[in-house]
């Protein structure tokens, strides 16, 4: 064997052994020194060396969000390992989904590598996706396709104890849509009202911007019937903004997707972070909403515990 | 103490309280001249509707995406074969085309105005993207939201067909069927789109 051929082959051994090694690479988790159980109220513990934030209070409602997931991209897949990872500690049950569930083509292919196989320890633990549509989902395919437990609608409503979801369709909010958001948050009998949609109403990311005339549509209802939280997505990062009229507002796009660097100044913007993918995960307890975003890297990027909010008219509007 | 309140009164409060809710929700009256047009319409969706109905077409949920898209290509060619020679206009007819580029424009220059036009430029605008009537919308693109304030000044649809913008183009689109029912070209002035 000559010696350019030896270079060669130890070359092309060493690529394979360091490509093999990022696949299977365990992600970094941060660590926290104390570990405690279930249904203990410490504001930070650690479940299997995971930095856990939420109370894991008995009976809570405890839930993963996402947005903007289905690139069918490493990065989406590192961040499902973190969401198993903290699904085995904090024992969330459903996920939603704030749109863009599957970028590109849809073929079947596609639904196995953009949801199926990064989402698998989930779906085999039993945890139910809730879907709602973005600008790239084909409607027909995935209001139907079972997993995303749509219903065959493209917006729809469900309960989980105390909390009534409703689940938007922001690429057409036609009069039939509005008409049915009125009467279900009008009859919702939940003690906390959640709305969940592609398009943001409150938005501080400079690709996209908030959807103001969406807002003009959705806010009175939103007001009058008392909603206590709204989450979306479409801009490719994660933000927490200032509550506005008693109700929080939540955009996370950057669960496969990223937008680097992608905010302007703004007063109305309470966190934010644009520099890696997130998912979030809530817990819902008696008058308390507490939420965790964590990285693809397993960083906590922000929590909180958030009271209820009686709803205050304030003066002015936001751009 | 008892506080009268005249007829008079009443009414005008009344006429004030609707102008104001017409002003928020950005909701254009319609007058009455316009009546038979959108009859007309109606009546070519309801038409269109009954033939779908005929052709059977299957929508069920499954776990199976391939099984998915099997129904809905099924679907589309069904309605495709039921609709050979149809041709752009047959729904959106010169007459009933100019009163929907009228409700447009109204709704543009409206009270939501500014708020629609800032949406539909956050919307992705799609531009040149060929389309043509009875055939698939293109696949794997993504979808211009079309503003609520738009879709509230146009006539109804039932939950099989929906309006969707692609560029400045109004498409009647059986979402079901994924097939473009119409088209309605220039429905939105091109400067609307840019930023």
């Amino acid at each position: 064997m000559t010696r350019a051929r030896l270079i060669l082959i130890t070359a092309i051994w060493a690529i394979c052994v360091s490509g093999a090694q990022t696949q299977s690479a365990p992600l970094p988790l941060h660590a926290n020194a104390r570990q405690q159980a279930a249904g203990d109220q410490s504001s930070s513990r650690s479940a299997g060396g995971l930095d856990v934030r939420l109370p894991l209070l008995q009976n809570s409602v405890r839930f993963a969000v996402i947005g903007d997931s289905g690139t069918g991209d490493r990065d989406q897949y590192e961040v499902a390992r973190q969401m198993e990872a903290y699904r085995q500690a904090v024992k969330f049950d459903f996920v939603i989904m704030l749109g863009d569930n599957i970028y590109g083509s849809h073929s079947a292919r596609d639904f196995a590598k953009k949801f199926e196989e990064p989402y698998k320890p989930l779906l085999d633990a039993g945890v139910k996706f809730y879907a709602s549509l973005g600008n790239h989902d084909d409607p027909n395919d995935e209001r139907l396709y079972k997993p995303f437990n749509m219903g065959g609608q493209r917006y729809y409503a469900f309960r989980k104890g105390p909390v009534a979801f409703f689940a938007l369709d922001s690429n057409y909010m036609d009069p039939q849509q509005l008409d049915w958001l009125n009467q279900n948050l009008k009859d919702s009998k939940g003690t906390w009202k959640i709305c969940f949609f592609h398009h943001p109403l409150y938005n501080d990311g400079r690709h996209h911007g908030p959807d103001v005339d969406l807002r003009t549509q959705l806010l009175p209802l939103f007001q009058q019937y008392d909603v206590n939280a709204v989450f979306s997505g479409h801009e490719h990062v994660y933000q927490r903004m200032k509550p506005e009229k008693g109700i929080y507002y939540f955009v996370l796009g950057n669960s496969g997707k990223l937008m680097t660097h992608d905010f302007r100044k703004s007063a109305d913007r309470e966190k934010g972070f644009d520099t890696d993918r997130t998912f979030m995960i809530v817990e819902i307890a008696g008058d308390k909403l507490h939420f965790q975003v964590i990285s693809r890297t397993g960083e906590t990027v922000d929590s909180g515990e958030l009271p209820k909010a009686v709803p205050t008219p304030t003066s002015g509007e936001r751009r | 103490m008892q506080i009268r309140i005249s007829n008079c009164l009443w009414k005008n409060l009344l006429v004030v309280s609707a102008f104001t809710g017409i002003f928020c929700s950005g909701v254009l009256a319609q007058s009455s001249n316009d009546q038979p047009t959108v009859k007309d319409f109606q009546d070519r969706i309801a038409k269109y509707i009954a033939s779908r109905k005929q052709e059977n077409v299957a929508h069920d949920s499954s776990a199976s995406p391939a099984k998915v898209t099997d129904q809905q290509k099924q679907a589309a060619q069904k309605i495709r074969h039921s609709r050979v020679g149809a041709k752009q206009g047959d729904i959106f007819t010169p007459r009933i085309a100019a009163y929907f580029k009228k409700q447009l424009e109204a709704t543009l220059k409206g009270p939501n105005g500014a708020k629609v036009r800032t949406s539909l430029q956050h919307a992705e605008p799609l531009p040149n993207v060929p389309l043509s009537v009875n055939q698939k919308y293109p696949p794997n693109l993504p979808l211009q939201s079309t503003p609520p304030t738009l879709l509230l000044n146009l006539p109804r649809l039932p939950s099989e067909l929906q309006y969707r913008l692609v560029g400045q183009t109004l498409v009647l689109y059986d979402t079901g069927a994924d097939l473009i029912v119409d088209l309605l070209p220039d429905a939105i002035p091109g400067d609307v789109n840019k930023k």
